[in-house]
């Protein structure tokens, strides 16, 4: 079925359109329920929405599911080989599949073919994209398509009439964007071990191995991920790792170890509800405060979160070149909402940053030479220069030390950089607002998204709030919103970015809009929720 | 020339054979120089106990890392830059306990890199607890009464697991470790050493060893035979068990590609990246 879905998604892009695809599935390989909500607009589309206009069952238990989900002019397609005169289209999807030697793949096929014949699609044209989309057993799959095409004829053809949008776009799941972000911005070498939601930024970036001339390496576990991806810096390379949670909490002492030896690793760090294993293909925003503190011993760290696949783009580039500028390790936090829904993009490459340190020019060298800004130069191996990087308090060349005024020394050194790094920041985009007028609502994350879509709905005015960086957390684009009562809205039990809005920048909220249910918010109900508060 | 000497003051209890392992080290470092091999490609690493303390002793490039974790440490720096000679410097509770999976990977792997490890029985620097190698009964402070379990054999671990050059030194024979050490850093792929390595503040083994060492006299010739030779127990035989050709992780993982030489350039990503972005 998430087949089916990309390929739905395809037709609404070659028709110019843009599209929101949000593939809900259980941690299983086989069975279970799955399914896919697309939704589709001739402007920026930031959710999918639960109710829908057609709605594709191909069991029982999915009708069930979802039959309360239809819109009041939707039509819901049913399986009449498994129910019998229920509201909606039966289709004898089981009796006709059985006459191919494929069945199981077909359901897929006849979701496509009834999509097609309900916005209009041709039989010529949907067999176009039969042949290119399912090559294998291309026959069957046209006779199959065909069929069902034709039996929902009567009461589907182009029922549904959408208009063209302004040109065509490409589609990528945010985990993609984020890997392509990352080669846009110079990354050499990725290390992963398998967790959902970030398994793809590792299997994206596989795939691309040689055409970029990546390392990519999946070792024996997360630690050996981290302390790899640390090694690799040492030795001049753009290093990114990803997780999720649990695999993330197994970094935590190499994230430290980045924190002592300056190493610039930029973590992927994208929720699932916790604690523990959770509900690992779920959504959820409940790791903002252990990425916010992860890592024994104090030192300084960058986290910034996307609020869309778009965004992904451009601060995976971003975070790369902050965390080589400043020598220090960054999160990039995310959430299997965003790191595994699907959007159409607009991305202009030439807008991304490129990773670019400070190197050491000639001369001695000292690794941890104490700058004014606490940056030291970078040199690599092979050198003639001694090149020492040490996770033990050390000097300034990288030596072990215990003596009390190098160790406040260079605790100094490394804690000066926060002002630079506050100073950058500044020159950045740290926070997005949409909109003026209106409440204030302070979100963050594909929440925004989320948000976005039901102001859009509900046709509700208010200015929107996104912090993309949480650390440091731009206190300063935040000052005039100390007094405003606000409206708060995350995926998190315990409010932690409410939390967090409070402790750094005194921005108190009235309503928490909070949900933990592993789902995101559906733009409909969210838009009730705001209007309830407003 | 650089001193291969630093400033550092050297803590090691005097006596210990750490000091043994230290100056064969840098003998092998001026052999290897004399064989073509420069200092330059040669980085190292550490993990944390008596035994890593080495690294602020030499005056090499490297990272001196965490408990454990320099095993791939070294890993990631030659991923990175494959004309690396990367050697790691880790203790028996070090690379057998703590970052026991990192080890087997990387001889599983076949990781183009040396593993130095010095085997003292104990948990050195943390007042002398039992390790994965100490003898069952071992009585340290956090087994009164003797610990209760059989010991590793590391170098057969190592066999198993996959190693493709395998040796035993003692720092009593000094010209005998440092041809080992050279063997080992030359060797294509993962080179194990274990070296019996005496402490004189908790296992004071010079006696022992000198008594029940016994150069190898030849080079087993298959695997059975330096698995047999491995688990000798009436005598420690000393020299190179194993050595064996086979590709290496990173010959298999990317071929003559260097990503940190090779990298291409941000126009060419652009370039290539715009069949997914339009
Ligand atoms: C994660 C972690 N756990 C525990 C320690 C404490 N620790 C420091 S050295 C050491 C044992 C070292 O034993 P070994 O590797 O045999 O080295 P040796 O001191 O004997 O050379 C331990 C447990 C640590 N530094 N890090
Ligand atoms: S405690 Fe043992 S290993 Fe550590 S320095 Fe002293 S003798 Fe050497
Ligand atoms: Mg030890």
């Amino acid at each position: 079925m998430k087949k089916a879905a990309s390929v739905a998604s395809q037709i609404f892009i070659e028709r110019g359109r843009q599209v929101f695809q949000m593939d809900d599935y259980m941690s299983l390989i086989r069975g279970g329920h799955n399914f896919s909500v697309i939704s589709t607009a001739t402007r920026d589309i930031y959710s999918h929405y639960m109710k829908a206009d057609l709605i594709i069952n191909s069991d029982k238990r999915s009708y069930e599911m979802h039959a309360d989900e239809l819109d009041k002019n939707g039509l819901i397609i049913y399986n009449s080989d498994e129910i019998d005169n229920a509201e909606g289209i039966g289709v004898p999807f089981y009796s006709e599949a059985k006459k191919f030697p494929a069945k199981n793949l077909l359901y897929g096929v006849g979701a496509v073919a009834i999509l097609a014949c309900s916005i209009g699609i041709s039989k010529n044209d949907l067999n176009e994209i039969i042949k290119r989309e399912y090559p294998h057993f291309v026959e069957d799959n046209i006779s199959f398509a065909n069929f069902i095409y034709d039996y929902v004829f009567p009461k589907l053809n182009n029922k549904f009439e959408i208009e063209n949008g302004d040109k065509k776009r490409p589609i990528l799941t945010g985990n993609q964007s984020i890997a392509f972000g990352a080669i846009a911005g110079g990354l050499d070498v990725y290390f992963g071990y398998p967790m959902t939601p970030a398994s793809s930024i590792l299997h994206t970036l596989a795939s691309q191995t040689d055409k970029f001339g990546l390392a990519i390496v999946h070792p024996e576990n997360e630690i050996a991920v981290i302390n790899m991806a640390i090694g690799s810096a040492f030795a001049g390379a753009k290093a990114m790792v990803g997780s999720s949670g649990g695999g993330f909490a197994l970094m935590s002492e190499g994230f430290s170890l980045a924190g002592m030896t300056e190493a610039p690793v930029l973590c992927v760090l994208s929720m699932r509800p916790g604690p523990a294993t959770g509900v690992p293909t779920y959504t959820e925003q409940g790791d903002l405060n252990f990425a916010l503190n992860v890592g024994h011993g104090e030192f300084l760290r960058i986290v910034a979160c996307p609020c869309s696949v778009k965004e992904a783009f451009y601060l995976s580039a971003e975070m790369l070149d902050l965390v080589w500028k400043f020598q220090t390790p960054g999160i990039l936090l995310t959430e299997k909402h965003l790191s595994e829904s699907s959007m159409t993009v607009d991305i202009n490459m030439e807008n991304t940053k490129w990773a670019e340190p400070k190197y050491h020019k000639n001369g001695n060298y000292k690794r941890y030479l104490d700058t004014e800004d606490g940056i030291s130069p970078l040199l690599f191996p092979p050198s003639k220069n001694v090149i020492k990087w040490n996770s033990y308090e050390h000097d300034e060349l990288g030596i072990t030390t215990e003596n009390p005024e190098l160790i406040t020394k260079m605790h100094n050194k490394r804690y000066k950089k926060d002002m630079h790094i506050i100073d950058f920041l500044k020159q950045l985009k740290t926070v997005n607002v949409y909109g003026n007028g209106g409440p204030l609502i302070f979100t963050y994350g594909s929440t925004t998204m989320s948000v976005l879509e039901a102001l859009h709905y509900g046709d509700i005015e208010a200015t929107i709030i996104q912090p993309i960086y949480l650390r440091p957390f731009p206190v300063w684009e935040l000052e005039r919103y100390k007094d405003e009562p606000v409206i708060t809205i995350e995926l998190s039990k315990m409010g932690q970015f409410t939390s967090l809005l409070k402790e750094k920048a005194n921005i108190k909220s009235k309503n928490l809009i909070n949900k933990y249910d592993g789902r995101p918010f559906d733009p409909i109900e969210l838009a009730k929720k705001i209007k309830e508060v407003i | 020339m650089n001193t291969l000497d630093t400033y550092a003051e050297n803590t090691w209890c005097p006596g210990c054979g750490n000091f043994g392992i230290l100056n064969a080290f840098k003998k092998a470092i001026v052999k290897l120089e004399e064989k073509g091999i420069n200092r330059e490609y040669i980085v190292i690493s550490a993990g944390i106990g008596c035994h890593a303390k080495i690294f602020d002793y030499l005056n090499i490039s490297g990272l001196y890392s965490l408990h454990g974790r320099d095993i791939a440490t070294i890993q990631g720096m030659k991923i990175a830059n494959p004309e690396l000679n990367v050697i790691t410097f880790s203790g028996d509770g070090n690379a057998m306990g703590e970052g026991l999976a990192h080890t087997i990977f990387a001889a599983k792997r076949n990781f183009d890199m040396t593993l130095i490890l010095h085997n003292n029985g104990v948990y050195a620097l943390t007042t002398g607890q039992y390790t994965p190698l100490s003898e069952k009964g071992w009585k340290g402070p956090s087994t009164p009464k003797g610990s209760v379990e059989e010991p590793l054999n590391a170098l057969a671990i190592m066999l198993e697991a996959g190693a493709t050059f395998i040796a035993r030194g003692f720092p009593g024979k000094q010209a005998h470790l440092t041809d080992i050490m050279v063997k080992a850093i030359e060797h294509k792929g993962f080179s194990f050493i274990e070296i019996l390595q005496p402490t004189v503040a908790y296992n004071d083994t010079w006696q022992f060893y000198r008594e029940n060492t016994e150069i190898l006299e030849k080079e087993p010739k298959s695997f059975d035979e330096a698995m047999k030779n491995v688990k000798r127990k009436d005598k420690l035989p000393i020299g190179i068990f194993y050595r064996i050709k086979k590709p290496t992780f990173h010959e298999e993982l990317y071929g003559n590609w260097n990503p940190v030489r090779n990298r291409i350039s941000r126009e060419k990503r652009f370039q290539l990246l715009k069949q997914y972005l339009t």
